[in-house]
């Protein structure tokens, strides 16, 4: 395999526990079958203010993408993306326990992913992986995978870019699993090689002369 | 008016306008191709390697398709710079109006994504333009009369920062931050490395945050500074972003920095104001010099950075 020691697993959503359980940090994801997007405004606009999805999500998929596509409409109600990419996913933590409890989400896609706390306490508790994008500019491949768009709602109230969009993907990958049903996280554990060179690199270096508040924040921290 | 130019024509202006939009979205530059090449020839680490495998194929795709080659498409913005001899059809309001109206078509013909919301009320016009949207930033060059039309598409809500150093903090405090910068924003590949990182040292705040992404922007990769004290600073810190092995995507690897630009002003006697901001994966830039005769010449190097641009003494 040209990606050295990562495993490779082609999956069809809605994913199945047994899929889901197979899959650890690190490993490597290609995506069949329907997915939706929802991150600032669907969240807003469907956990905060409750309101109800126009359609059955949780009959359609369990797998949710943080993305906004860029797509446009290409004729009245007729929807295209060309290409596609998820967004930073940690400012969405707190979404978490109510989008995989009640829309019975398995598989959240996002960018970087969250921090291992909320794999422990909320993903592993619902059984559930967190997967980000790879790259991270591969919006070309993975918009070549979105076979058809299925639908697209809460245009007039999300704008466009925050609308609910329902695709069709074939192979949509490669995904990089970063939070496991176990609570693991792939960056956690590669951010541990890294805060030892870090730490190198900064010794010898006078600090500045005038701080800033927060300094006392080290480099190793993870930020959310 | 002494000058005898003839006019450049405002369609001829949208037209380029049009074209190097497009192609930014699209097409990776000759320098980055090249840059991200050898840094998949050189990884070490399997993961990494796989990975900057995908974003070769991804540029490959991105053309045959002429899809955007990331999902994001950034904040369109131009580059203009006038040569003093230029004259425009309708002045530098036609040619701000074609700049406007090539954004807007663009994003419906090629689906960028509407980016730009207003900041309060988050309402999106859906195609990319709105008050101060797209930027668009002015540079003169005495003689010519042609105009060159730069769009950059730069990504990520992650990468650029500004400090306050002072004298005493040397070389020590640039290193410093440039490492703070890369452990904030490298880590879990946020900012989207591999990046071309642009350091603004001096000049005023505003300056610095300006010329820093101006320089990771507009220079080509592997481009040195032509003050030796300044391109040596570049070698140092693009040897420093990489010793700290975040790697593409963050994922530990050797290329965090495809390269490091750093440009000057000079600056308040007491003070030493650094801002640094990062270019993404998706290296998005294309360049286009309209003359008068209705000539477009695409090219690869912005050529922004010139001698005059530079310049230190009066004239
Ligand atoms: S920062 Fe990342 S996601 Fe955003 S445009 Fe650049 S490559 Fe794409």
């Amino acid at each position: 395999m040209s990606q050295g020691q990562n495993r490779e697993w082609e999956l069809t959503c809605p994913l199945v526990s047994s899929d889901i359980e197979k899959l650890a940090a690190g490993d490597l994801v290609y995506l069949s079958g329907p997915v939706y997007t929802a991150r600032d405004g669907v969240y807003q606009h469907m956990l905060i203010d409750g309101n109800a999805p126009p359609i059955d999500l949780q009959e359609l998929t369990n797998v949710s993408l943080q993305s906004s596509p860029a797509g446009v409409e290409v004729s009245p109600g007729e929807f295209e993306v060309a290409s596609l990419q998820a967004t930073a996913g940690f400012r969405y933590a707190q979404y978490m326990p109510q989008l995989l409890e009640e829309f019975g989400v398995k598989a959240v896609v996002g960018k970087a992913g969250m921090s291992e706390q909320v794999y422990q306490e909320v993903f592993r508790k619902h059984g559930a992986v967190c997967l980000t994008t790879m790259g991270y500019g591969l919006g070309a491949i993975y918009g070549r995978a979105i076979k058809k768009v299925l639908g697209v709602y809460w245009v007039e109230e999300l704008g466009i870019s925050e609308a609910l969009w329902t695709f069709e993907v074939d192979r949509l990958g490669p995904l990089l699993v970063e939070g496991d049903i176990h609570g693991n996280s792939f960056f956690a554990q590669v951010n541990d090689d890294i805060n030892r060179q870090l730490g190198a690199l900064y010794e010898g270096l006078k600090p500045p002369v005038y701080g800033r508040i927060g300094e006392e924040q080290k480099p190793e921290t993870e930020l959310f | 008016m002494s000058t005898t130019s003839t006019a450049i024509s405002r369609e001829l202006i949208y037209q380029v306008a049009y074209e190097t939009n497009k192609r930014a979205a699209i097409v990776v530059p000759q320098d980055g191709l090249a840059a991200f090449g050898e840094a998949w020839e050189r990884e070490s680490k399997p993961l990494a390697h796989f990975i900057l495998g995908q974003i070769l194929e991804n540029a490959k795709l991105a053309v045959a398709d002429a899809r955007p080659m990331c999902g994001d498409t950034g904040l369109p913005r131009y580059y203009v710079k006038l040569g003093n001899e230029a004259r425009i059809d309708g002045g530098v309001v036609a040619l701000e109006r074609a700049l406007r109206q090539a954004v807007a078509d663009i994003t419906q013909d090629i689906q960028l994504r509407s980016n730009r919301v207003h900041p309060l009320t988050r309402r999106n016009p859906g195609n990319n333009t709105g008050v101060f949207a797209p930027n668009i930033d002015y540079s003169f060059e005495p003689g010519g009369d042609w105009i060159d039309i730069i769009a950059v598409h730069k990504g990520g809500l992650f990468g650029t920062d500004y400090r306050m150093l002072f004298p005493a903090d040397g070389t020590d405090g640039i290193k410093r931050f440039l490492l703070d910068n890369m452990a904030e924003f490298a880590r879990r590949g946020l900012s989207c490395p591999p990046v071309v990182v642009g350091v603004g040292l001096g000049g005023t705040k505003d300056q610095a945050v300006t010329l820093s992404k101006e320089a990771a922007c507009l220079r080509l990769i592997g481009d040195r500074h032509p003050d030796s004290e300044v391109a040596a600073l570049e070698e140092e810190l693009r040897h420093l972003a990489n010793q700290t092995g975040f790697g593409v995507m963050g994922v530990g690897g050797d290329t965090t920095a495809l390269d490091v630009h750093v440009e000057i002003a000079y600056t308040h006697t007491g003070g030493l104001p650094i801002a640094i901001s990062q270019f993404c994966t998706a290296y998005r830039r294309s360049v286009a010099r309209v003359f008068p005769s209705g000539e477009v010449e695409f090219r690869e190097d912005p050529q922004w950075f010139t001698p005059y641009y530079r310049r230190e003494g009066i004239e």
